[in-house]
C-alpha cells in the first residue's frame, strides 16, 4: 500500500487526544518515505510532534509492526480475531505512549512494542476494558490488512503438501493441524523425537521453496 | 514491512520449532525480541505462519489425499469436517460411494504389515487409471492398518466403476505384496438413501 494513501486514510479523530495544532513539526514527505527511515526515527517523529500532527509516522509505525503484533497474538492467545484485536490495542498505546512522550528510548520502540504486547495479551479483562476506553478516543484506519490465504495460495500449499514425502506429510498434519507434540508424533510414528523435529524443519523448508516464499536476506 | 536485510537471521528452523511451540522460554523470547527488532525475520516469521496456516486449512477443507492418522481423523471430525468411512479387510468387493456433504473419504487398510520397511498403496480404476498412488509410507512394528485419505470432491468426479487398491511392501530389498481390494465404487449420490 502505497504511503500517501496511508496518511490520507488514517481519519481525523486520531487527533482526538491531547492537543491537536495545525503546523505539524515533522512533514512526512515524499523524500521521507523511504524504507531506509529506522524505526527509532518514526517514533521520535511521533514524540516530537504535537499529537496527531504526525499521522504519517504513526501509520507507517502501525504499517511496520501491527503483522509483529498479529503474529505474536497468534502464538499466545491462539485466535485468529483475538491476535488482531491485539494489534490494534497494542499499536493504539504505543502511539499515545509516543504522543505523552513516555517513551524513554524510542530507538528501543521494537522491544518497547513487544513489552507491551505481552502485557496487553495477558490482561485479560484488563485488556477488554482498556479497548473500550481507546477506542472512545482513537479510530485506527486499515492500514495493515491482515494477510489473507486465498484461494490460488491454498491451492498452492496443498500441491506443495501432497508433494512431499509420506512422513513428511505426516509430520506436519500432526505438529500443526493436530497440534501434537514431538514426543507424541514420535511415538505413534515409531521414530525419536529428534527424528520428528529434522523432519519438521526439512519438510517445511522443502513447502517454502516449493511455495516460492524468499529465505532472509543477510546484510 | 521494508526489505532490509539482517545481519544476524534467525534460522529456518527456528521459525518452525516456533510456530510447533518447540523451543525453550529462552529461546523463544530471543526470537520475539529480535522479530520486534528486524522486519526481514519478522516476514520469516510471517511466511512460516502462512505455512502453517495453510496446511490447516487444506486439512479442513477436505483437500487432504494423504495417510492419515486417528489423531488427525480426531481433530477433523472436531472440526466439522464430515468423514466418511469403508474398512478394506479380507476377501470380497467392498461397496463405496460418495455422498453430497461428504468433505472426506477415508479407507482403513488393514493387512499384515510385520517386516515391513514401508509400504506403498495404489489404487487404480477398471479402467487401468491410476488415481492415487502413496510411496514410502513408513509403518511402525505392530501396525495393523493404515488410513488413507481422498478428497471428496475428487471422487465425485470419478464415474461408477471398480476400483483396485494394491498394498505392496519393501522388506529390505524385496518388494512384496500384501494384499489386494476391490471395491465398487457406486459413484456419487445426493442422499444417504441412494437417489442420485
Amino acid at each position: 500500500m502505497a504511503l500517501e494513501s496511508l496518511s490520507g486514510s488514517v481519519p481525523r479523530d486520531l487527533t482526538a487526544i491531547g492537543t491537536a495544532v495545525s503546523v505539524p513539526l515533522v512533514q512526512w514527505s515524499a523524500d521521507s518515505r523511504s524504507a531506509s527511515v529506522s524505526d527509532g526515527d518514526l517514533a521520535r517523529a511521533i514524540a516530537s510532534a504535537p499529537p496527531g500532527a504526525a499521522q504519517g509516522e504513526e501509520s507507517e509505525l502501525y504499517r511496520r509492526f501491527a503483522p509483529r503484533v498479529r503474529l505474536y497474538g497468534l502464538k499466545h492467545l491462539r485466535d485468529e480475531s483475538d491476535a488482531q484485536d491485539l494489534a490494534q490495542q497494542v499499536l493504539l498505546v504505543v502511539i499515545e505512549r509516543l504522543r505523552a512522550g513516555e517513551v524513554r528510548t524510542p530507538d528501543q520502540i521494537g522491544s518497547f512494542i513487544l513489552s507491551t504486547s505481552r502485557l496487553l495479551a495477558g490482561a485479560g479483562e484488563r485488556r477488554t476494558r482498556r479497548r473500550a476506553h481507546l477506542t472512545a478516543q482513537f479510530h485506527v484506519a486499515d492500514v495493515y490488512v491482515t494477510p489473507s490465504l486465498d484461494s490460488s495460495d491454498l491451492a498452492t500449499i496443498e500441491r506443495c503438501l501432497h508433494l512431499l514425502a509420506e512422513r513428511d506429510r505426516r509430520v506436519l498434519l500432526l505438529t500443526f493441524y493436530a497440534e501434537k507434540s514431538s514426543p507424541e508424533i514420535a511415538a505413534e510414528l515409531g521414530v525419536t523425537g529428534t527424528v520428528v523435529r529434522v523432519t519438521r524443519h526439512r519438510a517445511l523448508a522443502r513447502m517454502r521453496a516449493c511455495v516460492g516464499l524468499q529465505e532472509v536476506r543477510t546484510a | 514491512m521494508t526489505g532490509t536485510p539482517c545481519s544476524a537471521p534467525i534460522a529456518f528452523a527456528d521459525v518452525v520449532d516456533y510456530w510447533a511451540g518447540e523451543l525453550t522460554g529462552a529461546d523463544h523470547d530471543r526470537i520475539e525480541e529480535h522479530v520486534f527488532s528486524c522486519d526481514a525475520c519478522a516476514r520469516e516469521l510471517a511466511d512460516g505462519e502462512k505455512l502453517v496456516r495453510g496446511i490447516g486449512a487444506v486439512a479442513r477443507d477436505g483437500r487432504l489425499r494423504s495417510v492419515v492418522t486417528d489423531a488427525i481423523l480426531n481433530r477433523l471430525a472436531a472440526d466439522g469436517v464430515r468423514i466418511r468411512m469403508f474398512t478394506l479387510d479380507g476377501s470380497g468387493v467392498v461397496p463405496c460411494a460418495v455422498w453430497a456433504g461428504d468433505d472426506l473419504v477415508v479407507s482403513r487398510i488393514r493387512a499384515d504389515f510385520a517386516d515391513a520397511d514401508s509400504v506403498t498403496i495404489v489404487t487404480r480404476l477398471a479402467s487401468g487409471e491410476e488415481i492415487s498412488r502413496l510411496a514410502d509410507i513408513p509403518v511402525r512394528p505392530g501396525q495393523r492398518e493404515i488410513l488413507n485419505a481422498f478428497s471428496a470432491a475428487r471422487l465425485r468426479t470419478l464415474p461408477a466403476t471398480r476400483v483396485s487398491v494394491s498394498v505392496s511392501a519393501r522388506v529390505g530389498s524385496d518388494e512384496r505384496m500384501l494384499a489386494e481390494y476391490t471395491l465398487e465404487h457406486g459413484g456419487s449420490f445426493d442422499r444417504p438413501s441412494g437417489g442420485r
